[in-house]
């Protein structure tokens, strides 16, 4: 389940004022998040929750879900 | 009394020749493939004979155009093979790093010496100014893309995106497979290796696409690219400045189209043969002059080439670079590109060509958010009068990278420059039209086949596939007549065959 505030963090740096997203939503699926803008997303993500990925993790990432399931991997610990 | 059949001359015109790959644009492709195509039917009943055919075949056709270096075929499916197994028995941790390091290190280690040692040499050369002499190495036709199809297979199972295959035979179609052994699609094995478990039955939707795609493909190959190289580009070529800036214009536009019919013939040919085998292979060209940007345009040229590259170089680079956000990008961009460039040819124009492509494309990254403000300004956004402008540009772009492409002396494309600014002569179009007739007519169609709309596309590819079966026969003898009447005695290799 994506949490309002990972969509708020990925809303902004798209700057989109809506967008429905959820767990299987994939990034070519969301107006503006392409290869480019994707590292911006991912650098924000980190920097909100303050959490750090490993590379390899974030290239396995295959939709939000996934990404909120990292990120909730990351604060658990 | 009918003459003897010689022996001698059978086996000649079969065995390997390295000035003779076989193309299949020639007639003893055609030959071959039909009775390759009548034992594959009889024999598709029965999985295991009938990828032992294909690997056969496959072997076959690529040991006519790369000799004895076919055992490098054979290499790369037992070393990649064997690694994809380790990679995915091994847990997470050093070792398993260390494999698939090793893997990338022999497949690229192939590639490299082959295509890339004589290069060196010449880098040494340059630096220590000596005299070191170049190496007689052989380049086997197809090694860029068959080591790239390989890698992904080592990649994805590494990144855990695919297990690996059980089955070595199943493997060793996917890398000999003929159809895009040459000169790719590169296929992806998480695409291709599914298909093999299978048991699908062509359509005739199916057989109406491929047979579009071969006619589009040999009328691409020979009508334009052959022709208008042999007719009119190298002519230009060969002394930019014995003519005039207007003919030289012409020359690039030309140029532009005849390495888009090249390639994305010979890759319709792919594509349309393994279709006629049961095969669905990846697209890899989707109209490239249509591109409003270069980024469009390497979403649209190329397409195996570019996602690879987008996949597992430029995304694991970004994603390495990301504290430097935006400069992440542009670095990306230019390592990709370079390599880009460099993948396609060992030499400084291609370094230039992959460079410039980089530098492209950063400014694009750069200048979208002011262009996306001023166009909103000017209420011009997304309209049709600002993408035919954003198409002219992208053209232009692409078609004077496509120089440094062509050509391996920097003189060369000064001198087609200069002849374009400053001795262009415009007025002499009619003349141009009245003693080129035929070169004219091409270059439009060729265009306008290139602007088809894809609704139209479509529907010729319907009627195509319900045509009766004497329809289809009919209509691909009379795409062969055109063909015959336009090709030259000895079909050219397609150019992207030097990569």
């Amino acid at each position: 389940m994506i949490t309002d505030e990972l969509k708020k963090v990925i809303l902004k740096q798209l700057n989109l004022d809506e967008f429905e997203i959820n767990d299987e939503t994939t990034a070519p699926e969301v107006p503006g998040w392409d290869s480019l803008s994707h590292v911006n997303i991912i650098v924000a993500v980190e920097e909100h929750f303050k959490v750090k990925f490993k590379s390899m993790e974030v290239l396995k990432l295959k939709n939000v879900g996934d990404l909120q399931r990292l990120v909730d991997s990351k604060l658990s610990k | 009394m009918p003459a003897p059949i010689q022996l001698e001359k059978i086996w000649d015109l079969l065995k390997f020749n390295p000035d003779d790959p076989l193309l299949f644009h020639t007639s003893l492709f055609f030959f071959l493939f039909v009775g390759f195509l009548i034992l594959y039917n009889i024999v598709s009943k029965y999985k295991s004979a009938k990828f032992l055919l294909i690997i056969l075949f496959s072997l076959y056709f690529y040991y006519k155009s790369a000799g004895y270096l076919a055992a490098i075929l054979i290499v790369s499916a037992v070393v990649n093979f064997s690694f994809g197994a380790l990679i995915y028995r091994t847990p997470l941790g050093l070792a398993r790093r260390l494999y698939f390091i090793l893997a990338i290190v022999i497949n690229v280690g192939i590639l490299a010496y082959f295509k890339y040692t004589n290069f060196i040499i010449q880098i040494i050369n340059e630096v220590q100014r000596s005299q070191i002499e170049p190496l007689n190495i052989f380049l086997p036709i197809g090694i860029s893309f068959y080591t790239f199809k390989a890698m992904s297979y080592i990649i994805d199972i590494y990144m855990e995106m695919m297990e690996p295959t059980k089955s070595f035979r199943n493997f060793c179609v996917f890398i000999f497979f003929f159809p895009n052994i040459q000169l790719g699609p590169i296929e992806r094995a998480s695409n291709f290796l599914p298909q093999l478990e299978e048991d699908y039955q062509i359509t005739n939707a199916d057989i109406g696409r491929a047979l579009f795609l071969i006619s589009t493909g040999l009328l691409k190959l020979a009508l334009i690219s052959d022709y208008l190289n042999a007719n009119f580009i190298s002519q230009v070529f060969d002394w930019p400045e014995r003519y005039t800036g207007f003919q030289n214009l012409i020359a690039t536009y030309a140029y532009s189209l005849q390495l888009y019919c090249d390639f994305s013939g010979y890759s319709d040919l792919a594509i349309g043969i393994a279709l006629l085998m049961g095969y669905k292979l990846m697209d890899n060209f989707n109209a490239p002059f249509k591109a409003t940007s270069i980024a469009d345009f390497w979403r649209r040229w190329h397409i195996s080439l570019s996602r690879w590259l987008l996949d597992y170089l430029f995304k694991p680079l970004q994603i390495k670079f990301r504290r430097l956000k935006m400069a992440s990008n542009i670095i990306s961009l230019f390592i990709t590109f370079i390599i880009c460039g460099i993948w396609h040819n060992a030499g400084w124009n291609f370094v230039i060509w992959g460079a410039l492509h980089g530098f492209y494309m950063s400014v694009g990254i750069l200048l979208q958010k002011p262009k996306t403000f001023i166009y909103k300004k000017l209420g011009i956004y997304n309209t049709a009068g600002l993408r035919f402008v954003q198409r002219v540009i992208t053209f232009h772009l692409i078609a004077f990278s496509f120089l440094i492409f062509r050509f391996t002396h920097i003189e060369k494309i000064k001198a087609v420059l200069v002849q374009i600014f400053t001795y262009f002569h415009g007025e002499i179009y009619m003349q141009f039209i009245e003693k080129l007739p035929v070169i004219t007519a091409l270059i439009i169609t060729g265009f306008l086949f290139h602007f088809f709309p894809e609704k139209a596309e479509n529907k010729i590819k319907s009627i195509m596939g319900n045509m009766p079966i004497v329809g289809k026969v009919l209509l691909l003898a009379v795409v062969v007549y055109i063909v015959a009447q336009f090709k030259s005695a000895n079909p050219i290799a397609p150019t992207y065959f030097q990569y």
